[in-house]
């Protein structure tokens, strides 16, 4: 539970950031304050760990997640974790401080600590988790944050967008041969261990450690490359290290956390993390050794070839990630405890030298190293701690960087192999040139004369506190091993060892001295040197050839893609029924089936069903041959009429009921739509339809020919379903048999408003929300309040050029006659009452919350269509949808609430009648007073006030932003005139 | 014999919607989207587990009557009015196609921005 919380207090403060009132609360200083504290604290509450690790080896925390896939919630706290994560939050803590004086806006400040939280607790998960899914959850994480940190300025910066990419887009790419990388060994851990494959999988790095036998088993080749390709990736090794120079468009404190302490070790910690179980295998061994060298030496010979400060620090760091991935690959694991030193010290001098960088970069607006010199006097405290970490990455004596050297120099001598001469030579190339690369640095930047007058912008005092704390840590962790380091090293190193800062005047001090001296050297001679280095192949040259490569076929297959959605619609149904049809799926499910009618009779119900769906065919095909939209629409009612017959037929009255109001609502919809779009466009429509184009013919045929598959096919597997459907224990008796229990005769209603309540519930949130839909599109731009804006049309001052009063009026007119006005004013409360009727006996017959909120929506629809939308509005002012609507979906929620308090459960059953004594009286009214009709009602309300909104969005008078309208569009309507 | 004539009519109306779905005219699309629905509902009503001849009332079980399958008719009844609330929108889509691009010719909008 406490690892749990430690992973998640970074996640916390980002979400803490991003509250508006927590940022008007507390200023840039206030929150820097309390985010390093709260790093800070972490970092405190990690070393009490301390102590409890020397006795116990691990401690693992556990929650179950998927526990069938061998998924679970765990962290696993060991040496190596503990070592990660007091990086994580010691550096952490300094960063977040420094980055409060790094950003001047305290906007953008924000916005960027909200990520670098995120990204700190994720990093966190990654060493912390305890199980290797987990892990790669937390991996991606990073890569995400990772890419919003590098990306940080993309807005205005096109470099920034190309580093983002090339970051995520090699790492994603590494993760994705991880994560099959970790799948395979998580499944060859299960064999290993369960060979009775009770378990299949196992993640959890607690067991994976002790499947000794990975090294043998069958995959083993195929899971370490993938997972050796991961890491390789994220660490930045060659010949994937291209992408961390291009990171560095991040502002330096994300480059001094991310892209030298802790994300870019995230691979070289999957590497030791895994040692103990593969690294009895040769090609673990050597493919890390190979590779951290190759790094190492192309890394240190770039780094003094660059010109931006924030570049040279980049390629350093990944010739020193060469280096540590190199130590893991030792033998025997002897390398671990120089892989461990020369991470603590390259995290503290790198990161100090990133915050000097970005300090510069502050005050003098530039990081190009041609263009700076002479800081000493004017930046004396970056000076400083430039000196003491860019010598401790130099390796002087008796720094933390010298200590780091040391070890390395050690393990690489007890390392006996034939080629151990090419691996020293590499080993001290690269070192001397990283030692060249750190008197540059002193020289270059503070010593030498500056070519140009820099201009200096004093950043805020407090901006020195990290680096010269860091620098303070490089400087005396060396002399502080006893107290400080070893405790932490001895648990993070599976083997017993002893460390000396100062071993005697020995070999590996004679070579370190002569690394200090031939870099030096190197530095003197550093012109001719520094032209001479030159790399046949630029992998950065690679990648672009490849993501050209991927935008051309990108393009190329952008010319297939028409656009018009309906021909993707074709084309998709066209190959579904060709796949249908093709594969023999089709076929084979026919051959299986008795299809054909076994009993020919007919009764007379079934003639009269037949003739039911023969009108449905019939106006089927209508809709398709007439021209005029409003016939078809017509024809449309008439299918949907003749099927709620059918249902009629087939003992469905509920189902009948509403089909019929919901077909009649649609049809008037329909025409109430066609009046509002201009006649001059469905004219133009059906003309050009029907007098051809040149497609015409061809396309008529394509979709004619889909269509007929289509249709084919449905009635195929409609024909086998019918066919075979005489199952006898269907869950339908269940409701058959219970509905007495909640006092309804009614078993669909029972079923609508009951057992299936939370079904319903959702079924009118999800009308609501389609009506809602409805008005956004059609009201958009004429609310004002939340509340549709009456408007009183006053004809008197009507402009004759106000073309939206103009249709209004029109609209109002057209079917308002004294006639329908009295129709529609007599309809309304009568279909209030047979609503209410429906609602209150809609236990005992057909009818039921839907119907009544219907039937009511049609009363009011007429109201609509006959007066128009702004009389209408005039005179049924409590007609608000808007607030009906709401009304009822409150109503239906603290329904299914209310049962939950008295210990029925959500949607629960409650006899409010009983409960309040009145049973009998209402009973001799025929009526149950329970939950279910108080979710009628709640239906009936939503439904009534959904139909409202649609009505009245679709209802309301257009006022048209462009056209003039023809006199002949306004005066007729094209369908008569044809 | 019935069960072959439901199986011709969903058929030939699941034909018919999904030629007008991909016809040029949009109002006659919205048109075939509801006849889709429709040939979904009539699916569902004939697939009933067991057929009877009286509707499902408590009252027609306790008194011995063999009754159609109320939980298919339960799952329509919903299905119908959350069909309507989609095809509404349908229309509202329309009827925004219409005012903006002046069209209603799916051919004619080749823009998503006009």
């Amino acid at each position: 539970m406490e690892l749990l919380f430690i992973t998640a207090v970074p996640f916390l403060l980002a979400i803490l950031l991003t509250l508006p009132f927590i940022r008007a609360l507390l200023d840039k200083s206030a929150l820097t304050l309390l985010s390093s504290l709260a790093m800070a604290a972490l970092f405190c509450w990690l070393l009490t760990y301390i102590p409890l690790l020397q006795v116990e080896s691990a401690i693992e925390q556990s929650f179950a997640w998927v526990p069938s896939l061998g998924i679970s919630l765990s962290f696993y706290l060991d040496g190596l974790s503990l070592l990660f994560s007091l990086i994580i939050t010691g550096v952490g803590a300094l960063i977040f401080f420094y980055a409060g004086y790094y950003f001047d806006d305290s906007s953008e400040h924000n916005r960027f600590m909200i990520w670098l939280s995120s990204f700190a607790g994720s990093m966190l998960a990654v060493v912390l988790s305890g199980n290797l899914l987990m892990l790669f959850v937390a991996w991606e994480l990073t890569s995400i944050t990772s890419f919003a940190l590098i990306g940080f300025k993309g807005a205005k910066d096109p470099a920034s967008r190309d580093g983002a990419f090339k970051a995520l887009f090699v790492t994603s790419a590494g993760a994705l041969a991880l994560i099959i990388g970790i799948v395979m060994l998580c499944v060859a851990a299960g064999q290993i261990l369960y060979p009775d494959a009770s378990i299949t999988l196992v993640g959890d790095i607690s067991m994976i450690l002790q499947a000794d036998a990975l090294a043998q088993h069958d995959w083993y080749l195929l899971f370490t490359v993938l997972i050796l390709l991961g890491g390789f990736t994220k660490s930045a090794q060659f010949p994937f290290h291209f992408w961390l120079p291009g990171a560095m468009t991040a502002p330096t404190p994300a480059s001094a956390y991310l892209h030298s302490a802790t994300m870019v070790k995230a691979g070289i910690y999957l590497f030791a993390r895994l040692s103990p179980v593969m690294h009895q295998n040769e090609l673990w061994t050597s493919a890390l050794l190979a590779v951290g060298l190759a790094t190492m030496l192309v890394g240190a010979c770039f780094a003094v070839k660059q010109t931006d400060l924030k570049g040279l620090l980049a390629y350093s760091t990944v010739s020193k990630l060469g280096a540590i991935v190199a130590m893991i690959g030792l033998p025997d694991q002897n390398g671990l405890k120089a892989a461990f030193v020369g991470i603590i010290a390259h995290a503290l001098y790198k990161s100090a030298l990133f915050l000097v960088a970005g300090t510069i970069d502050h005050a003098t607006g530039t990081r190009e190293i041609n263009q700076l010199g002479g800081l000493r006097e004017k930046m004396p405290a970056m000076f400083l701690v430039t000196v003491v970490s860019a010598l401790s990455m130099a390796g002087l004596p008796f720094l933390l960087g010298f200590l780091a050297k040391e070890v390395l120099l050690d393990a690489m001598l007890h390392y006996t192999a034939p080629w151990t001469p090419l691996v020293m030579l590499v080993i001290l190339v690269s070192t001397a040139f990283t030692a060249m690369a750190g008197y540059m640095l002193i020289y270059d930047v503070f010593l030498r004369r500056p070519r140009k007058r820099l201009h200096i912008h004093h950043p805020p005092a407090l901006i020195r506190l990290s680096p010269v704390l860091l620098s303070l840590l490089s400087l005396s962790l060396g002399f502080l091993l006893e107290p400080v380091l070893l405790p932490l090293l001895h648990l993070a190193v599976p083997k017993a060892f002893k460390l000396y800062l100062f071993a005697g005047f020995n070999e590996v001090f004679a070579l370190s001295l002569m690394i200090l001296v031939a870099g030096f050297i190197l530095f003197l001679a550093r012109k001719p040197i520094i032209a001479r280095i030159t790399f046949p192949i630029s992998c950065d040259q690679i990648y672009r050839e490849l993501l050209a490569y991927i935008r051309w076929a990108g393009a190329t297959v952008l010319h297939t893609q028409s656009g018009f959605v309906r021909y993707y619609l074709a084309i998709i149904l066209g190959a579904a029924a060709a796949v249908l049809i093709l594969s023999g799926t089709l076929s084979t499910v026919i051959a299986d089936q008795n299809l054909l009618p076994t009993d020919l009779s007919l009764t007379i119900t079934d003639l009269a069903k037949m003739s039911m769906l023969f009108l449905t065919v019939a106006a089927g095909i209508l809709t398709v041959v007439v021209r005029e939209h409003v016939k078809a629409a017509i024809a449309y009612g008439v299918i949907g009429y003749a099927i709620g017959v059918i249902f009629l037929i087939d003992h469905a009255p509920d189902v009948a009921l509403v089909q019929l109001l919901v077909e009649t609502m649609a049809t008037v919809l329909i025409i109430v739509m066609l009046g509002r779009i201009r006649a001059g466009i469905r004219l133009k429509m059906i003309t050009g339809l029907w007098t051809g184009r040149h497609d015409y013919n061809l396309g008529i045929l394509r979709d004619l020919g889909i269509s007929v598959l289509i249709g084919g096919a449905v009635f195929v597997f409609a024909l086998i379903a019918l066919q075979n459907r005489h199952d006898r224990d269907s869950i339908a008796h269940w409701h058959l048999e219970n509905t007495r229990s909640v006092n309804t005769d009614d078993v669909v209603g029972a079923i609508v408003a009951d057992f299936r309540g939370t079904d319903t519930l959702l079924e009118i949130a999800v009308f609501t929300t389609a009506a809602l839909g409805v008005l956004t599109l059609l009201a958009r731009g004429r609310r004002s309040g939340g509340v549709f804006v009456p408007q009183t049309v006053q004809p008197t001052v009507l402009h004759e050029f106000d073309e939206g009063v103009v249709e209004e009026i029109q609209d109002a007119t057209s079917l308002s006659t004294p006639f329908t006005r009295t129709i529609s004013r007599l309809v309304l409360p009568i279909a209030f009452l047979i609503g209410i009727s429906q609602i209150l006996y809609g236990g005992l017959g057909p009818g039921d919350g839907f119907t009544a909120g219907v039937t009511i929506g049609l009363a009011v629809s007429l109201w609509y269509i006959v007066f128009g939308y702004s009389e209408a509005k005039r005179l049924l002012p409590w007609f608000r949808p808007e607030v009906i609507t709401r009304m009822g979906l409150v109503i239906a929620i603290v329904n299914a609430l209310f049962p939950i308090l008295i210990g029925r459960g959500f949607m629960g059953h409650v006899e409010f009648d009983m409960a309040l004594g009145i049973y009998d009286i209402v009973g001799s009214f025929g009526l149950h007073i329970t939950s279910s009709l108080i979710f009628e009602i709640a239906i009936a309300i939503t439904v009534m006030g959904g139909l409202g909104i649609i009505i009245e969005a679709i209802a309301y008078p257009t006022a048209r932003a462009n056209g003039l309208r023809g006199e002949t569009e306004a005066t007729a309507e094209p369908d008569k005139r044809e | 014999m019935t069960e072959i004539m439901f199986a011709l009519t969903i058929g030939i109306l699941f034909g018919i919607g999904v030629f007008q779905l991909l016809r040029r005219d949009l109002i006659k699309a919205a048109i075939g989207f509801a006849i889709l629905f429709s040939a979904i509902n009539l699916f569902f009503v004939a697939a009933g587990a067991f057929e009877g001849n009286y509707a499902p009332y408590v009252s027609n079980v306790e008194a011995d009557r063999q009754t159609s399958d109320p939980l298919v008719q339960a799952l329509i009844l919903t299905a119908i009015v959350v069909s309507f609330g989609s095809f509404s929108l349908v229309l509202g889509f329309v009827n925004i196609i219409s005012r903006r691009y002046d069209t209603i010719d799916s051919n004619e909008i080749t823009k998503l921005k006009h």
